[in-house]
């Protein structure tokens, strides 16, 4: 989560987008690998460091899945706005589509925002930290990030690493409606092959 | 006559190609030299070797007649400057002179080049016929095996890097679905409700769900039980190569201490 994205996110409101996931995974001692590809395949900037802790929020209503809100904010940036995301299931659609598709609420937040969704009946369900880098291709946007444990509730100081991996996640807000993009996808996430395999997984199928 | 005349002409105009070829490949190196890539350079040889080889078919075409058995012979010089000479040539040639016809009508090639034509033809010679053949073959076979391997390049490229890749692979597969799980629904990740977060008795809230059973969970530091509940599964991982830092394991009791029971 970069002032970029948090600009974006304050600046669209309500907008509703679409994300599409191609997601994989590195082992940490082959990040520097990927992270040359990547700054070589990628738009020439300075790729974004960010350290993240996201709380998610669990709904549970009296029938049917909890609805779930994600609220992060940066770690690096304490007194930037936090960052309300919702997204909906993935979009059963074409299985051919070598995509996930997910509805995307961004919603830029205050500091009050725990104390708030509180209010609201919504109860932490897990939280964790993730640090990484951010990379850019045009539309596309890869996130390579290390996801740490939260130790003790709140307490961002004592983490550790949940595995011996980074997640490689390639993603594209786009508008409703538009759906050529994941060809663009499927090619960026050949040019990853062999040091990251990415794929459309579906959290749910993990469940 | 017309022979000799169609072949000189389809070979001036195979040369000017050339010609035209290798100016715009000059200009583009002399300018554009730091934008240059190699596939583009490459192909500027590709193509100035074809039109080599087509000049050089157009010479050993049959219907060539022999230039060799032709004669040149100027009929006319001067010391003037003819504006004719000078258009046709490019400003090359402003004046057919005695100067210039014995460089430009020269048959005889470079003393060095005749130097090492002769040397060629003596060593030629020399080897005799069987040795010559057989040298023959051999740069045949070699040609063909190179050509073999650079057109199945899957077969032989698998077998010697297949052996190195195994040993570094740079992606664990169970890792990426751990954390997509953990990202997707916090899988792995303990389930918690945050301290202080509940207001005591607070009246009048609005969306309460009732009935559902909150899970408070404990870590315990080393070993510890499997948790029972479904779908609270505590993330191990034995099978990996790698180790995991911890071995944290959740304890989870139950509690059913819905702050909002009304």
């Amino acid at each position: 989560l970069s002032i970029d994205t948090i600009c974006k996110v304050l600046s669209s409101n309500f907008t509703v987008l679409l994300i599409f996931f191609g997601t994989g995974s590195v082992l940490d001692q082959s990040l520097e690998s990927l992270l040359h590809r990547l700054r070589g395949l990628c738009d020439n900037m300075e790729p974004e460091s960010f350290a993240d802790h996201e709380l998610v929020y669990l709904l549970k209503g009296q029938q049917g899945n909890p609805f779930m809100l994600r609220g992060r904010r940066s770690l690096l940036h304490p007194t930037a706005p936090w960052h309300l995301r919702y997204l909906g299931q993935p979009e059963v659609g074409d299985k051919s589509r070598h995509a996930l598709v997910r509805n995307c609420v961004d919603v830029a937040a205050s500091h009050s925002l725990p104390e708030f969704l509180n209010e609201m009946g919504f109860r932490m369900d897990h939280e964790f930290v993730a640090k990484g880098q951010v990379f850019r291709k045009g539309a596309m946007k890869v996130v390579v990030s290390k996801l740490l444990r939260v130790l003790a509730t709140g307490n961002t100081e004592n983490t550790e690493p949940l595995s011996l991996s980074y997640i490689v996640e390639l993603s594209v807000l786009a508008p409703a409606g538009q759906d050529f993009v994941s060809e663009d996808m499927r090619s960026f996430a050949e040019q990853l092959k062999p040091l990251v395999h990415l794929e459309k997984i579906d959290p749910k199928r993990l469940m | 006559m017309c022979q000799l005349e169609a072949s000189l002409e389809s070979l001036h105009a195979r040369v000017a190609h050339l010609k035209g070829s290798l100016q715009s490949f000059i200009l583009k190196l002399e300018n554009e030299h730091d934008r240059l890539t190699w596939p583009s350079v490459l192909d500027n040889f590709a193509l100035l070797s074809g039109q080599l080889n087509t000049i050089n078919k157009v010479l050993k075409n049959e219907k060539t007649p022999s230039y060799r058995s032709q004669v040149i012979i100027p009929l006319l010089l001067s010391p003037d400057r003819d504006e004719e000479l000078v258009k046709l040539t490019e400003q090359r040639v402003p004046v057919f002179s005695h100067e210039i016809v014995p460089d430009h009508l020269r048959t005889k090639p470079d003393p060095e080049v005749e130097e090492q034509e002769k040397h060629l033809s003596a060593e030629a010679a020399r080897i005799g016929p069987e040795v010559a053949q057989k040298q023959i073959q051999t740069l045949n076979k070699l040609c063909s095996n190179l050509l073999e391997k650079l057109n199945n390049p899957r077969d032989d490229r698998d077998s010697e890097s297949s052996a190195s890749r195994q040993n570094k692979p740079s992606f664990n597969p169970a890792d990426t679905n751990a954390l997509v799980a953990a990202v997707g629904f916090g899988k792995g990740l303990s389930k918690c409700r945050p301290p202080g977060s509940v207001p005591p008795g607070h009246p009048g809230q609005p969306t309460m769900s009732t009935g559902p059973t909150l899970q408070q969970v404990t870590i315990a530091g080393t070993t510890g039980h499997q948790a029972g509940m479904g779908g609270q599964v505590a993330q191990q991982q034995p099978g990996q190569p790698g180790k995991m830092p911890s071995s944290i394991k959740t304890n989870i009791k139950s509690a059913s201490m819905h702050p909002y029971n009304r």
